[in-house]
């Protein structure tokens, strides 16, 4: 795979998180769009590129956003899909940069959460879940991921215990977080463990909060962003895989097995040369299967990997092992806010290779490592894309 | 599907049921239950049994697949008691106690998201799976354990009855 040289991702933006808002996806993309310019000093008719990302423009789309929102723009993408949404709007956005098709894209996230939206979205997500798993309980989310997180617990002896570590390290960084929808409150053990019952082994504290929320971000070549004087980060690698594994009868694994060595190769890396990870927590033991398919640990090693591991962003746990992991605090703690949920990795990242995220700032990070996660057409989630970035001076 | 989502208000209705909507090849799948213990989509070009319902066969993409009376045996994979629902019919439901789903491995191949029946079943378990018309009047898949007898109709019914799923969920009075 060619590389992604003389391309940097610039000015993250993350915005308007409410567990309920008046505005629809539009508001959030175009108010998103507007502190893109504002942050970066670039003008409008500067952006000659759009990546749309959101379950809740209804009748609209992205080249209905360029009229509302007065841009004209000559490469256009819209990339509904959920938690790789952010990843792979920065890939496609990437290639378009280097190839010429376009000199300032615009990648932004944003959904809305209008009453009873999580409703509707959950009973009509995709054919198949209409007709093979939304009638069997109408849990949305929660059946599918219930019965995954069963099934890893049983054939990898995980304990609740075990994905407590993940949602309490979280809720940590997350209180050093302002925006976060749960920032303001801390979560023990006990808490965790007592929550009430949601599904299966899931219980309140293992579940994301659906809220609305816009996330976005630049992508242009290197030397416009050394011009404009705003600080960029470069893409060591990245790849994606949908439908990966199909044979495996419960999902256990993501498509990143398929590539993740490769990807470590081409950014002259391994995993332990990651000083921050952000993960896909839609729910605690998907997040421990990407640490394991990323190479952090072996398959059914979760578990003890996160025991002996600090999580928190500013290396004050513990544990001897450090990975700040979901540094503002994921989703878990964040709220998820629609498709644009897959942008909360790219952002937070970004914030953390350039600096800038201040209240919450991991220590000497220089490597960061995203995966995204997503779309439960029937049983499991079909996407699995990650990237490596780097700051200024690795 | 927003009007319909509109009915599953609470305070609207009398009698709740479980949700109706199906895609096109959802309802063929109803139909063809109608009768039998359980009847897939098997490709008549190579073999594969297809479930989710679909227009194509997911292997060889042949126009070819017909409902077939399958072998109903499978390995129960993991179950899960649901204490949270989206919809009023199973909210109600909920009301006497967890509501059990599982996911089965039919011995054809096909995964499927079930109602787990009465009877004990824990993963590994060998299972067998039919299909029902619930109280919206689509087919569901139900698993039960080995053991159970679903040669007739009477037997299968009985089944349906005992869970609830045949019948709305009645709003309960004062509420
Ligand atoms: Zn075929």
């Amino acid at each position: 795979m060619r590389s992604y040289e003389g391309i940097v991702l610039t000015s993250p933006i993350s915005l308007g998180y409410a567990r309920q808002s008046a505005h629809g996806a539009g508001w959030y993309v175009g108010s998103v769009l507007r502190e893109l310019l504002g942050a970066t000093g670039i003008e409008k008719a500067d952006v000659d590129g759009l990546s749309v990302s959101s379950f809740s423009l209804g009748a609209d789309s992205a080249v209905a956003l360029t009229q509302q929102l007065g841009l004209c723009v000559r490469w256009i993408e819209e990339a509904n899909v959920g938690g790789v949404s952010g990843v792979l709007a920065l890939r496609r956005a990437a290639r378009a940069v280097q190839c010429g098709e376009a000199e300032i894209v615009a990648c932004i996230g944003g959904d809305g959460a209008a009453h009873r939206s999580f409703e509707l979205m959950a009973a009509q997500f995709s054919n198949w879940s209409i007709d093979a798993a939304f009638p069997y309980g109408a849990a949305g989310p929660n059946g599918p991921f219930s019965l995954i997180t069963e099934h890893y617990m049983n054939r990898y002896g995980a304990r609740r215990e075990d994905f407590a570590r993940i949602c309490l390290d979280q809720r940590y960084n997350a209180n050093h977080y302002p925006p976060a929808l749960l920032g303001h409150k801390t979560l023990s053990l006990d808490d965790y463990l007592t929550a009430r019952p949601i599904a299966g082994p899931l219980h309140l504290f293992d579940c994301v909060m659906p809220c609305a929320g816009g996330e976005g971000f630049l992508v242009m070549s290197e030397e416009r962003a050394l011009h404009l004087g705003i600080p960029g980060v470069r893409i060591l690698a990245a790849d994606e895989r949908h439908n990966a594994h199909a044979e495996d009868p419960i999902q256990d694994r993501g498509g990143w097995t398929d590539y993740i060595d490769a990807l470590y190769d081409r950014a002259h890396a391994g995993p332990e040369d990651v000083d921050l990870l952000q993960t896909y927590d839609d729910y605690p033991v998907i997040s421990m299967m990407q640490m394991e398919d990323l190479g952090f640990c072996a398959k059914g090693e979760g578990p003890q990997f996160v025991q002996g591991t600090d999580m928190r962003f500013d290396h004050s746990g513990p544990a001897k092992n450090k990975l700040p992991h979901n540094t503002c605090g994921g989703q878990l703690s964040c709220g998820q806010a629609g498709a644009a949920a897959g942008f909360l990795g790219v952002t937070e990242t970004l914030r953390q290779l350039t600096g800038a995220a201040v209240s919450h700032q991991v220590p000497q990070a220089r490597l960061g490592l995203i995966s995204g996660y997503g779309m439960v057409n029937y049983d499991r989630g079909l996407c699995s894309a990650a990237a490596l970035l780097a700051g200024g001076d690795v | 599907m927003r009007k319909r989502l509109k009915l599953n208000r609470p305070s609207l209705r009398q009698r709740a049921r479980p949700p109706r909507h199906r895609t096109a090849s959802g309802a063929r799948f109803s139909a063809a239950n109608l009768s039998g213990i359980l009847k897939l989509q098997h490709c008549t070009a190579c073999q594969h049994i297809q479930y989710p319902p679909a227009e194509l066969c997911g292997v060889c993409l042949a126009d070819a697949l017909v409902y077939r009376d399958t072998d109903n045996g499978g390995t129960l994979l993991a179950q899960s008691d649901l204490h949270h629902s989206l919809w009023e019919y199973f909210k109600r439901r909920l009301g006497d106690g967890p509501w059990s789903v599982g996911t089965v491995q039919l011995d054809g191949g096909p995964t499927m998201i079930v109602h787990l029946g009465p009877g004990e079943m824990a993963p590994g378990d060998r299972v067998q799976v039919f299909s029902h018309s619930d109280a919206s009047q689509s087919a569901v898949l139900i698993a039960v354990p080995d053991s159970v007898d679903l040669r007739t109709r009477e037997a299968r019914r009985a089944i349906v009855l005992a869970m609830g799923l045949n019948a709305p969920a009645i709003r309960p009075t004062g509420a």
